[in-house]
């Protein structure tokens, strides 16, 4: 074969131009076909469509039941999906669709779940807490190449990481979800520590209520503000955040409805504020 | 300004489209409503309202993400509009913002309409497959990229193009007080992303973290939100080497810390 030499694994007909297909195809394409009934099933198979029909292309049969098997239902978080999707490959390619059609399926069942809940926390809520919040934050400060850098940079780094997904899983096959978790589940935590520290942070500079209320007259008059800032700067933000933080812990509280609550405060203490001014 | 240039229009709507689609792919950044702001700011020529606008609903949304296929508020959607409606009427990113939020939430039936439009294509590529037409099957997935983009770039086209009589209609009978009150919420609604987020994140365990990041950015003059997270950084990393202290010595075995090291970079 002339393209022996790219080869990822010695004996396999995978190349690394295969890998690249189907990399491309999971970071771009996994959720174009995100529907209802089976969520990424759809995607899944576009994006191992190169290897199904490397594996299996001189096989119809073969061919027709492994789109069926990964047509089926499928969803987790996009980052993780390269981790199963490489061990999905190694299946494919050491065990084949007709004795590997449960190991398969189990495969993808088995670590959606899990590696929704893992990847969802690190790549949505604690990147979004310490990258999105920090660019907002230089955007309110007018700070505008900085403020799109930093999440452009921080992308193409998690796709590095993805590419390094693809290939780890490929490489160590079903022997990765059970290692990989404990070292995850430290690395979450660590992030977690920074993530709240800059919410902390993000408190005190970006949320502003201030206070217009001015007690007594002429001479003795001061300012309500002034006075709270001699006990605690920025304590209104920290209250607010405080009440929205607890209101969300409610049953039936929705972020629409949240939305919706900060709004007619805000609207009521800001004419509150323009009426004493 | 006082009206959107119909290039810009064309341009903002082809955006929203590609902001989609990073949304749903490698969300790079296009769909956050920041860049939104930002590029909607640029094209209008109002650079610092597209930011103040984009970088409030950042913040407000910064705990909103759809996990597990959930629905939520278009604010790609809601900060394009809500930012060009501030620049035309003049008003202030506190304006844009009380629109950018209700359109937002608007557009949500738009989202649930795109996903179960894919149902079609999914089931398309099930015909497909059981006569064994590979080709088929790969342009069912690209084809569900129309529903994804459709349901945002007809919102945002139509929007701009009828939006405008009615948002300088609404800029003329509005009352000074309403937007005093519409500005002060403004500046209020990014508590929402910042507790959503502690939803979110173990906030009870590491509450010292929190408390330290509020007092540093609080008291400390001078630090900016980089020198923070530095300071967070130093605290996760003191955490974790303590934590390996405490797991050697209760399993009598020291943890191979190298690989660990290598992915948290």
């Amino acid at each position: 074969m002339s393209e022996h030499k790219n080869v990822v694994k010695s004996n396999s007909k995978i190349t690394k131009k295969d890998f690249k297909k189907v990399f491309l195809r999971n970071i771009f394409g996994l959720q174009w076909g995100w529907n209802y009934e089976k969520m990424q099933g759809l995607g899944y198979c576009y994006v191992i469509m190169p290897i199904l029909r490397l594996l299996y292309g001189n096989n119809p049969e073969k061919l027709t039941k492994a789109m069926q098997v990964e047509l089926g239902f499928f969803n987790t978080s996009q980052p993780m999906s390269n981790l199963i999707i490489g061990t999905g490959i190694a299946l494919h390619e050491e065990v084949g669709i007709d004795k590997g059609e449960d190991a398969i399926v189990g495969l993808k069942s088995g670590l959606m779940g899990p590696f929704a809940g893992i990847g969802d926390t690190i790549f949505i809520t604690i990147y979004r807490a310490l990258v999105f919040s920090i660019a907002a934050y230089l955007a309110l400060d007018g700070q505008v190449v900085p403020a799109m850098a930093i999440p452009i940079i921080c992308g193409l780094l998690i796709i590095g990481v993805r590419w390094k997904f693809l290939f780890l899983a490929y490489d160590q096959g079903s022997k990765l979800a059970s290692g990989l978790g404990s070292q995850l589940k430290r690395i979450t935590e660590a992030a977690s520590i920074v993530g709240l520290t800059v919410i902390g942070a993000l408190v005190a500079s970006v949320v502003n209520a201030p206070i217009g209320i001015t007690l007594g007259a002429g001479e003795v008059a001061f300012s309500l503000q002034e006075m709270l800032d001699r006990i605690l700067p920025r304590l209104l933000p920290l209250l607010l955040v405080l009440l929205s933080y607890w209101l969300l812990g409610k049953k039936k509280m929705t972020t629409t409805k949240l939305i919706i609550v900060l709004m007619i405060l805000g609207i009521g203490i800001g004419v509150f504020n323009w009426w004493l001014s | 300004m006082d009206t959107i240039p119909f290039i810009a229009i064309v341009f903002l709507t082809l955006y929203v489209g590609i902001g989609q689609l990073d949304q749903i792919s490698i969300q790079i950044g296009l769909y956050s409503p920041l860049f939104a702001g930002i590029v909607t700011g640029l094209v209008l020529g109002d650079l610092s309202t597209g930011l103040l606008v984009g970088g409030t609903l950042q913040l407000l949304t910064l705990g909103v993400a759809t996990y597990g296929g959930a629905t939520v508020p278009d604010f790609l959607s809601g900060s394009i509009m809500g930012t060009a409606f501030a620049i035309i009427t003049g008003q202030g990113f506190e304006f844009g913002i009380a629109l950018a939020v209700p359109i937002g939430m608007l557009l949500m039936q738009l989202d649930v309409f795109g996903r179960m439009t894919n149902v079609i294509f999914q089931h398309r590529a099930d015909r497909a497959a059981a006569r064994g037409n590979w080709r088929s099957v790969e342009t069912s997935n690209m084809l569900g990229m129309i529903p994804w983009t459709l349901t945002r770039m007809i919102p945002v086209f139509v929007g701009l193009f009828f939006g405008e009589t009615v948002v300088l209609a609404i800029n003329d009978v509005i009352p000074v007080w309403l937007m005093a009150g519409l500005r002060y919420a403004g500046g209020i609604l990014p508590a929402m992303g910042m507790a959503l987020l502690m939803r979110m994140l173990p906030f009870k365990k590491f509450l010292p973290y929190y408390i330290l990041g509020f007092v540093i950015m609080g008291y400390v003059a001078g630090i900016t939100i980089l020198g923070v997270s530095l300071v967070g950084l130093a605290l996760a990393l003191i955490y974790m080497a303590r934590q390996a202290t405490v797991s050697a010595a209760t399993a009598g075995a020291v943890e191979d810390d190298d690989m660990e090291v290598e992915i948290d970079e």
